[in-house]
């Protein structure tokens, strides 16, 4: 648990924040954004003291962070930032073991370490270890960024703008993949961000800092439908409702979708009760495509191209509002959601999104 | 690979470097080839390449030479690229074993004290062959093995050359036979002198160039002061620094009994020291600005203390532009290591001031061009360690 206490940080006569009063609980993902100059890089960065308050205290687990060296006290911190900073002379292994070095643990269990990050993070050991930074995209040297701040097993991580320098693209996935490291290791985060919509994606609880102070320091969805003065109205938007949307996941408005066996429908079939449009299926319940039943069955080898489908469709972990945004951009009612290996799960409508933002 | 030129709009280029070589080659034939004199300080008389060589050699010269005069219009790159490489690798030692040979007939009909020395036409054809030799270099970039074969071939075949005593006639060989023991010890000398006052100036210039990065009220006195240094023409610098020294040698007689002396060795290394400070301290200074601040607030985000901070990411990220540093100030300290001479603290300048003395130009050779060589040694050995200690993360980058 981190708790900050009327903490004051003055740089001569500017104040970066001024008695910000919060706690972030165990395990917790806590988001600090604002406006730019809002006191929340400098608020982050006096957890682990690379800013020292002017007045107030930080306690962290029950000690007060300043009863220990800053080093020792940052080394049981994880720290991942914007720019990365990887270590352009060391290979990628070295990078993520330089806070076990540091800690003097022994070389193989570092590398051995080394591995396994890289393996949660979603890149080959084998191929990633010995590479150089200057030989990593920019979505490669941020995940490696996390694996380092991750690598001596920190219950802490700070992490300002962890995602910031990558094409949207990317940022998702990233986001999405820290997620589900994050469910698995349940880490206490304090993460830097001017995006909202990463905020709103990925927060436990977000704090809304303007000019210094906290503004709300709330859960997602309390920001987004009762934000607590204009500042934070404003800030999250017009568009909050929508926003709202991408905390929820698609499986909770999710209905049974009626689908059809390829193959196992014949012509009469098609004249019958069935709709007009239906989704098809394989043996295995493995989304086909949909059809129109008017035109008659469709034949053994008939699928939908892959793209077209994955147009069509949403993963079973995608929020409504991807849902939504699929749906308004192919101009139908429906959309099917699908498994990892292309299960149809279900599929969502438009209706049941509509009242479930009027609720 | 770029598309041969033969079939796109643009005209087939000839190699403008390769054609400028191989004037420069042509015109080296009606040049005066060795200079031949009756004694070693005596005037000399031109002689011309058909003097000194029978017709089949000329005839092999002018080949060579006609060769790559017509490869120079070549627009097959690859191609002109090789011939290019193969005329110069045989027209230079074949235009310095020429001389020798030619020296040796020629002097076997003059007098006793006479002399002959490299004539213009030696010197014009051998530096028109490294223009073919750097040329053929440049176009095969992507050839690592054909570039070194066209850098140590000529070379090594120049030596072996050498070995076999063909050049012994040439008054320079005569200089040195003359000069043998003073020449090694003049040479250990000078590659003393002039790295030892390197390795001196490093061990200072780096703690101030690191001083300049840490604080704001260091950074200028140190850049003016090692820049005005460096604005000062060498020979100025050593006779200022004489009477200071003289001056304080007078004072203690104890610096005095120990060799410390307005001339000699002492002021030259001063100078040199002093001369050896600005490229250090500026490349100390431009690498650790240079260190990625990402890395630093990294580094002391995970905990690594100042010290730590400094050996584990601050200086190996700096090291190689400092090493830079250290090669230009070497490269530099040996050329003014020359001028050292003068206030008589030996080296290869001696000879250089002994010639100029006595208006023997194979004497200044003698000085000069040791000191030439010795420069592009260690230029090339400094640049293939550095590259060699220069992590691979950091190539990369640099060339991207």
């Amino acid at each position: 648990m981190i708790a900050i206490e009327n903490v004051t940080k003055q740089y001569g006569r500017t104040v970066a924040v001024s008695d910000l009063t919060m706690v972030v609980g165990d395990g917790e993902l806590c988001v600090l954004i604002g406006p730019s100059g809002c006191g929340k890089t400098t608020t982050l960065r006096m957890i682990n003291r690379l800013v020292e308050p002017t007045d107030g205290r930080i306690v962290i687990n029950g000690s007060d962070n300043r009863t220990s060296r800053p080093e020792t006290l940052r080394r049981s911190i994880g720290y991942a930032i914007q720019s990365v900073g990887l270590f352009p002379h060391m290979t990628v292994e070295q990078n993520i073991g330089a806070v076990p070095s540091i800690l003097g643990w022994e070389r193989t269990a570092i590398a051995k370490r080394g591995r396994e990050l890289l393996e949660l993070v979603g890149l080959d050991p084998d191929a990633y270890a010995a590479k150089y930074p200057s030989e990593l995209s920019g979505g490669e040297a941020q995940r490696i960024g996390v694996a380092r701040a991750l690598a001596a097993d920190p219950p802490i991580l700070l992490m300002d703008e962890p995602f910031g320098a990558v094409d949207p693209l990317t940022r998702e996935m990233l986001q999405r993949q820290f997620m589900e490291i994050q469910t698995r290791l349940k880490k206490t985060i304090v993460l830097v961000t001017h995006d909202l919509d990463e905020a709103i994606r990925m927060a436990d609880k977000v704090a809304v800092m303007r000019s210094g102070s906290l503004v709300q320091y709330d859960t997602p969805e309390m920001l987004l439908s009762q934000p607590a003065d204009s500042f934070v109205r404003d800030f999250v938007g017009a568009d909050r409702a929508l926003k709202r949307l991408s905390r929820i996941p698609v499986t909770t408005l999710m209905k049974p979708a009626k689908c059809i066996k390829r193959g196992e429908l014949s012509r009469t079939d098609c004249t019958r009760a069935l709709p007009r449009y239906v989704w098809v299926v394989d043996g295995e319940g493995r989304l086909l495509g949909w059809t129109d039943t008017t035109q008659g069955p469709p034949t053994e080898s008939w699928r939908m191209d892959e793209k077209e489908l994955d147009r069509v469709s949403v993963r079973d972990t995608a929020s409504l509002r991807e849902a939504l945004s699929h749906m308004l951009g192919q101009g139908v009612r429906s959309v099917p959601v699908i498994s990892t290996d292309r299960r149809l799960l279900g599929e969502v409508t438009l209706r049941d999104i509509e009242e479930a933002t009027v609720e | 690979m770029p598309a041969e030129p033969n079939v796109s709009h643009a005209k087939p280029r000839c190699s403008c470097v390769a054609l400028l070589g191989t004037a420069l080659g042509v015109l080296s034939l009606a040049l005066p080839w060795l200079t031949l004199r009756t004694s070693r300080l005596a005037a000399g008389e031109g002689v011309l390449l058909w003097d000194v060589a029978g017709p089949a050699v000329v005839a092999v010269v002018a080949l060579g030479w006609f060769a790559a005069l017509v490869s120079s219009f070549d627009a097959n790159t690859q191609r002109r690229a090789l011939t290019l490489g193969v005329c110069g690798t045989l027209l230079a030692p074949l235009t310095l074993l020429i001389a020798g040979s030619g020296s040796t007939s020629l002097l076997s009909s003059a007098e006793e004290f006479a002399r002959s020395s490299l004539g213009p036409g030696i010197w014009v054809g051998l530096i028109a062959t490294y223009v073919l030799l750097h040329t053929a270099r440049q176009s095969l970039g992507a050839q690592p093995f054909l570039r070194n074969v066209f850098t140590w071939a000529p070379l090594a075949t120049i030596v072996a050359i050498g070995m076999t005593g063909a050049y012994n006639d040439l008054s320079l060989a005569r200089e040195f036979s003359g000069n043998e023991s003073r020449f090694a010890q003049e040479a250990l000398t000078h590659i003393a002198l002039s790295l030892g006052s390197v390795a001196i100036g490093a061990c200072i210039a780096v703690p101030l160039g690191i001083a300049a990065t840490r604080s704001r009220r260091a950074e200028r006195p140190i850049f003016i002061i090692a820049s005005a240094i460096e604005t000062i023409p060498s020979l100025a610098l050593f006779g200022l620094i004489i009477a200071p020294l003289s001056a304080l040698s007078y004072a203690y007689p104890a610096l005095r009994e120990a060799g410390i002396r307005g001339v000699g060795i002492t002021p030259a290394l001063i100078a040199l020291v002093l001369y050896s400070l600005l490229p250090i301290v500026h490349n100390t200074y431009v690498g650790l600005k240079e260190v990625s601040p990402a890395a630093m607030d990294a580094g002391r985000g995970m905990g690594m203390s100042r010290a730590q901070l400094a050996r584990r990411v601050e200086f190996p990220l700096a090291a190689p532009l400092i090493a830079e540093g250290v090669r230009t100030a070497s490269v530099q300290s040996i050329g003014n290591t020359a001028v050292a001479a003068l206030i008589g603290a030996g080296g290869l300048g001696h000879f250089i001031f002994q010639g100029l003395g006595q208006a023997a130009p194979d004497l200044i050779l003698l000085g000069a061009l040791p000191v030439i060589a010795l420069a592009l040694l260690v230029d090339i050995i400094m640049r293939a360690a550095i590259a060699a200690l220069t992590p691979r993360g950091m190539h990369t980058e640099a060339t991207t």
